[in-house]
């Protein structure tokens, strides 16, 4: 269907407050919680601060406060947690574009059900690892990261707010060019809005105090007209201006995506030497497998015996990642989930995201937004 | 075989280029005997994690073949195993092994000359490579 545009906020006071850019997102989990066409609502809520997020269940709507506000510190995954664990609840769930092109494509595989699901986008410019912020804050801000109240990311910069309303903010290019800022990842990811959602909520473009969404399908169109006849949420169109520049900082983060792929997966692209020296770091303790979302199999052929490389450490690349990239790469999502659970710091994800990409320009198939399979399952004669 | 001489892992599959295979033996062709043959009943039950491994376990090239397109005697395995192919050729690159020491063929069970043909050019070019030396150490 055509994209559909509106701007929306929340009616409940106490939401309007407390969430971001007017609360619509919370305001929607709320209908449906209150009309009971979901069983639960899975998103973050803050845990010690702001560096902490925890990926959390709501079932009553009246806990879903404790989940507004955005936090760019907690790079977490929703995909697996819904296939392993909440398979038979009808859920609603706040993604960012990973989370949904995880779910899509654990959806293709059959471990998610789609029709169980109401997936509200959020736009992402990216996240940063809490280690990383807190260093950046001590470093860079020259503040104790312990004082910092509220973070946020506007404009390529970022934002700290302190203890006493005082703001602080510092361009995300020059971060950075210093080895800080967003994940690596997250720098190369070209989905910034997340149009395999069923909407797609932000604030670019947007007035204060307002959300813009995008309504991506039908489910998504219903379920907002819906929230607002109950009195929900207020909506209103936004204008030809907001638009165009919601669209602007959009091609304008796809354009250095694609600068930041060249750069580390072309340009700065580690040598085979240097890929040698990583992989004989492994201690092989199957992080990387366990924290993929696409990863579902019970049975893992790296433990069978005839890849197994009889427990010795670092395992043999080839049948470690090898086996590993033959089975997921051409479906990688580039979540980074891989690199960032990685105790050795093997850059995992460059690979598999380098792979991804040789398998997109040969085959069309994009990971995570493509509707069916890779071709690589196909049983087509072609 | 001296030990410098390249070892060689042939997947065949049961119908086409195994029979092929046979076919070059019994009219006494003379290809090289560096060629390992394995058979499989399908190429399309071939995949890539078994040519990682043969090249894990020492082989210096990894030979498949299969029936013709359209001649699959499971109707479209090597449609299958096409796909997979043109993924190991990207994949092998990656950890430093050049994708030439990896070739598919399709050979059919009468082929016994291009089964004879395929293993010589498949040799020569693997002895132009010489010996595979992976930098991976332990």
């Amino acid at each position: 269907m055509e994209p559909e545009y509106l701007l929306a906020r929340a009616k409940d006071e106490n939401i309007l407050e407390k969430g971001e850019c007017g609360g619509a997102v919370s305001s929607i989990f709320q209908y449906l919680l209150d009309c009971d066409l979901v069983d639960g609502v899975l998103n973050l809520s803050h845990g010690e601060d702001i560096y902490d997020g925890i990926p959390s269940l709501i079932e009553d709507s009246k806990d879903l406060i404790e989940t507004c506000g955005s936090l760019h510190c907690a790079p977490t995954m929703f995909g697996e947690l819904i296939s392993k664990y909440l398979q038979d609840m009808r859920l609603a769930v706040a993604v960012k574009p990973c989370d949904a092109m995880a779910i899509k494509e654990l959806e293709n595989r059959h471990q998610i059900d789609g029709d169980k699901l109401y997936k509200v986008g959020l736009n992402c410019g990216g996240t940063v690892l809490p280690i990383t912020a807190r260093k950046m804050i001590k470093l860079f801000y020259q503040i104790d990261p312990a004082d910092v109240v509220k973070e946020e990311i506007d404009k390529g910069k970022f934002i700290i707010e302190l203890t006493d309303d005082s703001h602080k903010e510092l361009k995300i290019d020059d971060l950075e060019d210093e080895g800080y800022g967003r994940r690596v990842n997250c720098q190369r990811c070209e989905q910034k809005i997340p149009r395999n959602a069923d909407i797609a909520c932000g604030n670019w473009g947007t007035e204060p105090g307002w959300t813009f969404i995008e309504i991506i399908t039908s489910k998504g169109k219903e379920l907002v007209e819906k929230a607002r006849e109950n009195g929900y949420i207020e909506v209103k169109a936004p204008s030809g201006k907001a638009v165009a520049i919601r669209g602007k900082v959009e091609s304008v983060m796809i354009k250095m995506a694609q600068k930041f792929q060249n750069k580390y997966l072309e340009e700065n692209y580690p040598s085979l030497e240097k890929w040698d020296e990583y992989w004989n770091r492994c201690i092989k303790c199957y992080a990387c497998r366990d924290a993929c979302p696409l990863c579902y199999c019970r049975e893992c052929d790296l433990e069978k015996e005839y890849y197994e490389d009889s427990g010795d450490t670092p395992p043999d690349p080839l049948t470690f990642q090898g086996v590993r990239l033959s089975h997921v790469c051409y479906s990688c999502i580039n979540c980074g989930q891989c690199e960032d659970v990685c105790p050795m710091e093997i850059p995992v994800a460059r690979i598999f995201h380098k792979m991804q990409k040789k398998y997109r320009d040969q085959t069309g198939f994009t990971a995570g937004i493509s509707d069916e399979l890779p071709p690589l399952y196909s049983p087509e004669k072609e | 075989m001296s030990g410098n001489d390249p070892k060689i892992i042939g997947f065949c599959c049961n119908w086409c280029c195994y029979g092929g295979a046979d076919t070059a033996g019994t009219a006494r062709m003379q290809y090289p005997p560096n060629v390992r043959i394995i058979r499989v009943m399908c190429s399309g039950r071939i995949n890539p994690s078994m040519i990682l491994k043969a090249f894990k376990e020492g082989a210096d090239g990894v030979f498949v073949g299969g029936c013709h397109i359209g001649d699959c005697h499971y109707d479209a395995g090597n449609y299958k195993w096409r796909r997979r192919a043109k993924f190991i050729e990207d994949l092998l690159p990656e950890f430093g092994i050049n994708d030439g020491r990896f070739r598919f063929e399709w050979i059919s069970a009468s082929e016994g000359e291009k089964f004879q043909k395929t293993m010589e050019e498949f040799y020569n070019t693997v002895k132009k490579y010489g010996p595979l030396q992976r930098s991976f150490s332990k």
